[in-house]
């Protein structure tokens, strides 16, 4: 049998889009390795910066924000980004895992 | 993500549906797929592979596509007898978790929506009750009364209907004498094994909180084995 939590975090993106905020959704689409975080897993951020949920065990959540506050002001809708093992220098971004995720990116709008 | 596909997800995970989101990743238009229901015409060249990874339920990238399914799990249904002081717990627990939880007690004044609110409670005797809950292979059981009245009818029930978990609350002695009310009334000792009783995980801890915990625990295991 395959059970999942009750995933709240659309219900919560509806509760930021009722308050008239710009809602980015953030999905693991692909993974490589080991990654924290399963193939699915969710994050929303608003314009204020808000986040909730997660895409890695906190080693890129900061940097995904900072990504989804960048495709608020853009003319686009949508992007994918992804993440690699960290190097040598600890102040780099990146999976201290080992692992490799791929991240979408899309805004919730009227029409796709 | 379109609007109208984010409150339809929202509407369907609360009327409990079962169904995968499809995202174009090349445009980010999003589709609902039903494994009933006609395919969008859009989808229509990947029938095949998303019909597959529907089946294994697996998330993830659709092959040779552009396309990403993520899958929503109807809620486990989950039936508890006795609306008592552990059963708040356990619904207080379980809520991140995906369980349908209904709870039986045909004593009025435990079974109230203000001890148990955004529950469903069944205020009646548990053979009326399954009239209007019923179980099956795919329902858990949790007979936490301690009441052979009002446990013991529940649990020949799932039995019966063969439910993938059934626990019973009560001491070693008392489920020793369960076990045997069971064997008078023609059940079979290897059924009769597969109950859960003294419920709950072993951990140490006797309150309420901590048995609807060690309960959710051994519910999941059994969840994940099956």
């Amino acid at each position: 049998m395959i059970n999942t939590f009750d995933e709240k975090i659309l219900d919560e993106a509806q509760q930021w889009i009722e308050q008239k905020k710009t809602v980015i959704l953030a999905t693991v689409i692909q993974t490589w390795g080991s990654s924290p975080r399963p193939i699915g897993s969710l994050m929303i951020v608003n314009d204020s910066g808000d986040f909730s949920g997660s895409v890695s065990g906190g080693c890129v959540e900061g940097e995904v924000v900072r990504q989804c506050m960048d495709l608020i002001k853009d003319k686009d809708k949508f992007k994918k980004i992804e993440f690699k093992v960290s190097d040598e220098s600890a102040w780099n971004v990146g999976l201290a895992c080992g692992g490799e995720i791929a991240i979408f990116l899309e805004k919730f709008s009227d029409a796709a | 993500m379109q609007l109208n596909i984010l409150q339809e997800i929202i509407n369907l995970k609360n009327s409990k549906k079962e169904f995968s989101v499809i995202t174009d990743t090349k445009t980010s238009k999003t589709y609902i797929f039903f494994a009933n229901k006609p395919i969008d015409i859009n989808l229509k060249s990947f029938e095949t592979e998303i019909n597959k990874l529907y089946n294994s339920r697996k998330d993830g990238m659709i092959k040779d596509s552009d396309l990403f399914i993520k899958h929503y799990h109807r809620p486990i249904k989950v039936v508890i007898v006795g609306a008592v002081h552990i059963s708040q717990y356990f619904v207080e627990y379980a809520k991140p978790l995906n369980l349908d939880i209904n709870i039986i007690d045909p004593r009025g004044y435990f079974a109230s929506e203000k001890r148990f609110p955004n529950v469903r409670i069944i205020n009646l005797w548990p053979q009326e009750a399954f009239q209007h809950c019923p179980l099956d292979d795919k329902t858990a059981l949790i007979a936490l009364t301690h009441d052979p009245k009002i446990d013991d009818p529940a649990i020949h029930e799932a039995l019966k209907l063969k439910c993938f978990y059934i626990g019973a609350l009560g001491s070693k002695k008392t489920h020793e004498n369960r076990c045997k009310r069971l064997m008078e009334n023609g059940f079979k000792e290897d059924d009769i094994k597969k109950i859960f009783g003294p419920i709950g995980i072993k951990f140490g801890g006797r309150s309420a909180p901590e048995i609807a915990l060690s309960i959710i625990f051994q519910l999941m295991t059994e969840i994940y084995k099956k």
